[in-house]
């Protein structure tokens, strides 16, 4: 007979493991859909997740999918560690892009070091602008921040739409919806010769330790954390709760912001329509995946980019729609989400009585 | 038709808390029956057992000698138990009709008529077609009545109905619940408002900490008896020896004010007092006279003006609590679990929640861990908490222990002034008699106490001088050796 039980305390080990269970019923799952759709399960699979990091270019491409997922991640921990559901990270990453791409326009005859660094905060601070939107209106006027933040989405990438098409539209472009090239000074540096992957990924880097510094560490992340168990406690501390939702939400802007600059000023190299494949989106599975910890966040970012890359290798070599990427990570956080229950409730097995 | 309802032997048990302790009850219709009982002395437990919303752990419930199986709200409204909730449950955007039709099958003329034939009777009259956000309290409360009487309810159960409605909305109700009553429909009423018991009521049972206390005629009581009930008297009463009066004044309050925009709360209205150095004030009275707002205020959960408060010579009205605290003033309020401590954090987390500057938990923004917890082990040792663990989450001690560990982390930085609020509440009787002696061993080191407490024994034992606070007015302020708990029993029913 099974017994399920409630745990006392939910221990560590189960902490981790769940995740791990999660990965690992979703290859399950996969291989039994690849079955109905005909394929060979264990092929299919193979080729979905181990072919396409098989190589240094695959791996290149792994690292450069993983960083903006790992940086928006780390942003959104901030705000779900403190219960603000915020969801609007792919419009922040747009706005940042957008900000970021208009400061890279105005240089785009120049050349000196200086350019990057003010293109890279231009992104950060446009990220901040657009998340404080959602951040205001719940603090001020009682706002849902989940609709907000996911309306402007949209938002965004209307107001970018009508920047490459109209203004910012390059005028050598023969009408397509793109902007100019940046210049070479406005471009984050690539890391190796032939391969895509360039220094954005120690933004990522950086944000993963600042954020665990911050968190675990300081009096602000002290405080941020007492915020989100409670606001009746952070009341009764004496703590300002409205202004510690409003500061997760600018860091979390600026993490997306810093993502859109990477995408950006990293492989794309100009403005155009799909600056990003809904990376804002995913980077929310890559958080709670992480366990929404800075070292879990990275794991978790590489495991998410896998498929991205799984999903474009099984179009070519197997001629399944790339849509397939989407299944996984949906599958990700359904089981993710499924064998959480374990950590509140343990299964027993008992020797049958009569 | 007659009904006859009947609760036997019903138990309920909340980890940590027995909600309702063998509770056998009977009622039968012609008759209001009233419910009275603080804030958490189980009666709502008991009504939403009545209703299907809670299934209790044994015990059994009896309509017309018929055993129900009540397990969910559908089974109640099969039983014609109609139960109308403290909080609405009414879609603000629907029309009133809408929210009526919403979960009866029957056809919309059919149950128009029948709505329009109740309202008539009834002499309700509201516009079925306006949405529900335009309706006063009152009004709402008449839409919920109304979604009961269609179903023709044998049983009508009200919870707390009046804590949103005007003194006229009250005697409306009133006056429909007598005519309910009349039709046959067995009527019960919970509340902790002594006065309308006994206005309205016929019979009384009285809850105290789960448990059912007595049954007994309206007729044979009166507000005085009834409150003593509701609180709980215990005649072996020690009071503390008071050694001397200090004329030193610590804090005063000046014509505080305070307005909520929450019809659920309590507005504050002129409080006048003050607390010299080494006194202990008690604020006694019923849960939801006020308490929790003067609380609020007192602490800086709650600013106002700035005059208002003085503490040791400054104006503190308009600081926030962590700003008060440096004046050397700590706090602990009501609701341990989810106000005074973070249950999901380790203790010496919780610990560094009381934070000063002179404390040293956060240098520079960090956090000073070693700091936390050296200090957290003193307060451990000192305060008798029982563990030695501090990394242990706070949800995993007793109330009793994470009782001393609240108390600790306030006393242990020694402030001038405690406040606390209910800081026994729930408590068993070792960790009761822990926290009054350490409460009566701060009078003696010349600091001060405001306690705010419902139960009155406490108030008695531990105070210099009393004022009872109802409706968020404070009577005046009494030496305590003049006081008597029948005293303090009329003066917490309103009463003079």
């Amino acid at each position: 007979m099974i017994k399920i039980v409630k745990r006392d305390q939910p221990s560590k080990v189960i902490f981790f493991f769940t995740p791990v269970l999660a990965i690992f019923l979703t290859l399950v799952a996969g291989g039994l859909i690849f079955l109905i759709l005909g394929f060979k399960p264990f092929e299919a699979l193979k080729f979905f997740f181990i072919v396409p990091i098989a190589d240094k270019y695959g791996f290149s491409e792994l690292l450069l999918k993983a960083t903006p997922l790992c940086l928006i991640a780390i942003g959104l921990s901030f705000c779900f560690k403190s219960n603000n559901w915020n969801i609007g990270a792919e419009g922040q990453l747009t706005f940042g892009a957008i900000v970021s791409g208009g400061v890279a326009l105005l240089f785009y005859d120049q050349e000196g070091f200086y350019i990057l660094p003010i293109v890279i905060l231009a992104g950060a601070i446009g990220g901040m602008l657009y998340a404080s939107i959602p951040a205001i209106l719940k603090t001020y006027f009682n706002t849902n921040e989940i609709l907000v933040s996911l309306m402007l989405v949209y938002v965004s990438k209307l107001i970018l739409d009508y920047l490459v098409v109209g203004p910012w539209s390059n005028p050598e472009g023969f009408n397509f919806p793109e902007t100019r090239q940046f210049s070479d000074s406005a471009r984050l540096p690539l890391l190796f010769e032939g391969l895509r992957i360039h220094a954005g990924i120690f933004l990522a880097l950086a944000a993963v330790v600042i954020s665990w510094f911050v968190f675990y560490k300081t009096y602000l992340g002290f405080q941020m954390k007492v915020s989100g168990f409670s606001l009746k406690t952070a009341k009764y501390a004496g703590y300002k709760g409205k202004k510690m939702i409003i500061l997760v939400f600018l860091i979390s802007g600026a993490c997306a912001g810093l993502a859109g600059v990477g995408e950006i000023t990293g492989p794309i190299g100009q403005l155009h329509r799909e600056v990003s494949p809904d990376y804002g989106f995913t980077a929310i599975i890559v958080a709670f995946l992480g366990r929404l910890h800075p070292v879990g966040i990275i794991f978790a970012s590489l495991v998410v980019a896998i498929t991205y890359l799984g999903a474009e290798t099984a179009q070519i070599f197997m001629q399944i729609p790339k849509y397939t990427g989407q299944v996984f990570q949906g599958m990700i956080l359904f089981f993710l989400l499924a064998s959480d229950y374990l950590l509140f409730f343990k299964i027993k097995f008992i020797g049958t009585k009569k | 038709m007659n009904t006859n309802l009947k609760i036997s032997n019903v138990t309920k048990i909340y980890p940590g808390c027995i909600a309702n302790d063998n509770v056998s009850l009977e009622f039968s219709s012609g008759k209001i029956y009233a419910l009275l009982g603080e804030n958490g002395a189980g009666k709502s437990t008991l009504v939403k057992i009545l209703s299907g919303v809670i299934i209790p752990d044994e015990g059994k419930i009896y309509l017309n000698e018929n055993n129900l199986k009540l397990n969910s709200p559908l089974d109640a409204k099969k039983n014609d138990i109609g139960m109308v909730f403290q909080h609405f449950n009414l879609f603000e955007t629907l029309s009133v009709f809408e929210n009526l039709i919403i979960d009866s099958d029957e056809q919309r003329e059919s149950l128009r008529e029948k709505i329009d034939t109740t309202m008539r009777k009834y002499n309700f009259s509201i516009d079925l077609d306006i949405p529900v956000l335009n309706l006063s309290a009152g009004q709402k409360q008449k839409v919920e009545i109304i979604r009961c009487l269609i179903r023709s309810p044998k049983v009508l159960i009200m919870d707390e109905p009046t804590s949103v409605l005007t003194e006229q909305e009250t005697s409306e109700l009133f006056l429909s619940l007598k005519k309910f009553s009349e039709e046959g429909i067995l009527i019960i009423y919970i509340t902790h408002k002594l006065k309308e018991v006994m206005q309205l009521c016929d019979e009384v049972a009285v809850m105290r900490r789960g448990k059912l206390v007595s049954v007994s005629q309206i007729k044979n009581e009166n507000i005085e008896s009834l409150a003593n009930k509701m609180v709980g008297q215990n005649l072996k009463t020690i009071k503390k020896k008071i050694s001397k009066t200090s004329s030193d004044q610590l804090i005063k309050i000046t014509n505080l004010n305070f307005t909520s925009e929450d019809p659920f709360e309590t507005n504050l209205v002129d409080i006048n007092f003050s607390v010299n150095r080494g006194e202990c004030l008690g604020i006694a009275g019923i849960s939801g006279n006020g308490q929790s707002e003067l609380f609020q205020v007192l602490s800086g959960e709650i600013i106002s003006e700035k005059r208002s408060i003085e503490f040791n010579n400054n104006y503190i009205g308009d600081l926030n609590p962590q700003d008060r605290r440096e004046y050397l003033m700590a706090f602990s309020p009501e609701d341990r679990l989810e106000q005074a401590a973070i249950p999901q954090m380790a203790i010496f987390e919780n610990v560094a929640l009381n934070n000063f500057k002179s404390s040293n938990f956060f240098n520079n923004g960090l956090i000073n861990e070693n700091k936390i917890k050296e200090h957290s082990k003193k307060i451990i040792s000192d305060f008798n908490v029982n563990t030695d663990n501090i990394e242990l989450k706070s949800q995993f001690l007793s109330g009793g222990n994470l009782q001393k560990l609240i108390i600790g982390r306030e006393l242990i930085t020694s402030p001038d002034l405690l406040i606390c609020f209910n800081p026994t509440w729930g408590l068993d009787v070792g960790a009761i008699n822990y926290i009054h002696e350490t409460l009566i061993k701060i009078n003696e080191q010349n600091k001060s106490i405001i306690l705010i407490s419902t139960d009155t024994d406490e108030l008695l034992k531990l105070s210099d001088k009393i004022s009872v606070i109802h409706k968020g007015k404070l009577s005046k302020i009494m030496n305590a050796e003049e006081v008597t708990s029948e005293k303090l029993g009329i003066l917490m029913g309103g009463g003079n």
